[in-house]
């Protein structure tokens, strides 16, 4: 599930954290820090004001290709690591599964950044389940890889069917919901 | 019958000689004889045998010398196969549901026989994991005693299946790891998350669980889940996205070889993980491929940047992993997701494209020998045949 999955990830690198670095470490290396500063010349440093404020992140060919119009095509923003039909072409929607069919209470995620606002989203690839796949146009088949995983990282991998926990597994389309900003 | 069918030529010859021109051709030639409507029967498994996974409901069995179609074993877009050692048997594992797509739900391992195609039994398992095509879900053992199943409910583990029995043995959780590459006796290992392997020792009775030490950066430079075992040593390849490659003699504790790179071994920039940077990288839905008479793997490349690991292959590269050098690049008509390789030391190369078509290659020169309008999906199978195996 995405908030246990985004739990366990703070807590692999808090761990993680923890487990390199010593409070010893810590207080030696900042002590190091100030004993060394005044040897390092303040000036001249170069004003805030004057550098732009973060560097333009570089975009992968998706984000830099990636458009907020139309979410029926593999190019809309959200699809960033989608593999599978789109939910948009076989009666449903962008979070909307098709008439018939029941959304699994389980996703895959991929971290997709809105062109419009220049944000990035954690976004819920939530399967819709219990028909054959819809047999919608080949242009609403998409497959992105953006940071995609394999199967033994499954939260972050789109080739998983995710009908987990649906009255039935059979897969028939894919939705592409925002859970929230990404940290 | 041969002496009946001359004397009657013979008569029909005279016959017409005498007989009025009209009609004397019709007369001259025998009547066609009844036919009985018979099933054929394979020969024993070839070298150059191949499965391609067709359309979404089968793996279609080719011989690839011929070009030509030898039967068909029905599989869903979620199932695999294998080719038992002793070459009597197609295992394929699947999962159906008894009202198509509802009902009681129903994951099976089905034996055909590979003289007959006939069914000869089935054998229920626990849920499997259901993902599309991925040969490294099913596997069996190198000496055909057991059969590995990867399930995952999301939970993960390996199901065990004494295959002269024909039931599970048991199940055995690989929690954070998945997928099963075979040892050479007696277990198998899965790739796990943190960048490590778990492996697996089983013969019977208590399975032996071990983890090796993250070897890999599974954060940001991933191994793809295709790695390809040797079965006659239990060696492994894996590949990571970036095209390191680290190769693994599988066991109770592995020894993983310090990694190499297939771009340096090409004479190409080596990959890094920038998502504008564009390089030579490994790629597409089955992208490896390993010769067992050779010793030389087989991998689709295309140029492109970081997180282009499913895009289609231009090229195949064919490297001697043991040199860590590059034997030759061979150029695709178009571009190929799928690839495998014949065991023999005289390979077949087959290539799978996203129009269907089957292309078959001789891997010793390059050259196409042919393509086949083949329905072919990502996935190909050519079974290994090892020596002093044959059924």
């Amino acid at each position: 599930m995405p908030v246990s999955f985004l739990d366990t990830l703070g807590e692999a690198v808090t761990r993680r954290l923890a487990a390199r670095s010593s409070r010893r470490g810590v207080l030696g290396r900042v002590g190091a820090a100030i004993a060394v500063a005044p040897a390092f010349p303040l000036l001249p440093v170069r004003r805030a004001d004057a550098a732009p404020a973060t560097p333009a992140p570089t975009l992968t060919d998706f984000e830099r290709r990636a458009q907020s119009t139309d979410p029926t095509k593999c190019n809309y923003w959200r699809h960033c690591a989608i593999d599978g039909v789109l939910c948009g072409c076989c009666g449903g929607g962008i979070h909307t599964c098709p008439p018939g069919t029941e959304p699994s209470p389980v996703s895959w995620i991929g971290t997709c950044r809105n062109p419009d606002d220049g944000r990035s989203y954690v976004i819920a690839y939530r399967d819709c389940c219990g028909r054959n796949i819809c047999a919608a146009p080949k242009s609403c088949g998409c497959n992105t890889a953006d940071r995609e995983m394999p199967i033994y990282r499954p939260q972050a991998s789109n080739d998983i069917i995710w009908c987990f926990g649906t009255a039935s597994t059979a897969y028939h389309c894919s939705t592409a919901a925002i859970i929230g900003q990404a940290g | 019958m041969l002496g009946w069918n001359m004397k009657a030529a013979r008569r029909a010859a005279m016959a017409a000689m005498l007989a009025a021109p009209a009609g004397a051709a019709l007369a001259a030639s025998p009547v066609l004889q009844a036919e009985q409507s018979d099933v054929a029967t394979l020969p024993p498994v070839g070298a150059h045998w191949v499965l391609p996974a067709t359309d979404r409901d089968a793996y279609t069995l080719y011989d690839a010398d011929a070009g030509r179609i030898l039967g068909t074993l029905p599989a869903s877009i979620l199932g695999n196969i294998a080719l038992s050692p002793d070459r009597r048997t197609f295992y394929v594992a699947d999962t159906i549901w008894s009202r198509v797509d509802h009902g009681t739900r129903q994951d099976l391992l089905q034996e055909y026989d590979s003289h007959t195609l006939a069914l000869r039994r089935e054998i229920p398992l626990p849920p499997r994991a259901l993902a599309v095509y991925k040969g490294q879900d099913f596997d069996v053992s190198p000496d055909g005693k057991w059969g590995y199943v990867f399930d995952m409910s999301p939970a993960t583990s390996v199901t065990i299946v004494d295959l002269a029995k024909g039931a599970v043995a048991r199940t055995v959780d690989i929690p954070g790891c998945a997928l099963v590459f075979p040892w050479k006796q007696g277990g198998f290992s899965s790739l796990c998350g943190d960048g490590s392997l778990t492996n697996v020792g089983y013969a019977g009775d208590q399975p032996t669980v071990t983890h090796t030490a993250p070897f890999f950066d599974a954060n940001n430079d991933p191994i793809f889940e295709q790695g390809l075992v040797d079965r006659a040593t239990g060696h492994a390849l894996f590949v990571s996205y970036t095209g390191k490659v680290y190769e693994a003699a599988l066991g109770q504790k592995p020894d993983i070889a310090a990694s190499w790179s297939l771009q340096a071994a090409a004479g190409q920039p080596v990959a890094g993980t920038g998502v504008q940077e564009q390089a030579w990288r490994p790629g597409g839905k089955q992208p490896f491929a390993w010769n067992r008479a050779t010793g030389h793997l087989f991998v689709l490349m295309h140029v492109g940047p970081h997180w282009t690991h499913k895009t289609d292959g231009t090229e195949i590269w064919e490297f001697d992993p043991t040199r860590h050098a590059l034997v030759r690049r061979i150029d695709l008509p178009q571009p190929a997701r799928g690839i495998a390789v014949s065991g023999d030391a005289a390979p077949l190369l087959y290539a799978t494209s996203p129009d269907g078509t089957m292309t078959v290659i001789d891997a010793r020169t390059g050259t196409v020998r042919r393509t086949v309008e083949a329905h072919a999906q990502s996935m190909i199978v050519a079974p290994d045949l090892l020596p002093g195996r044959n059924g």
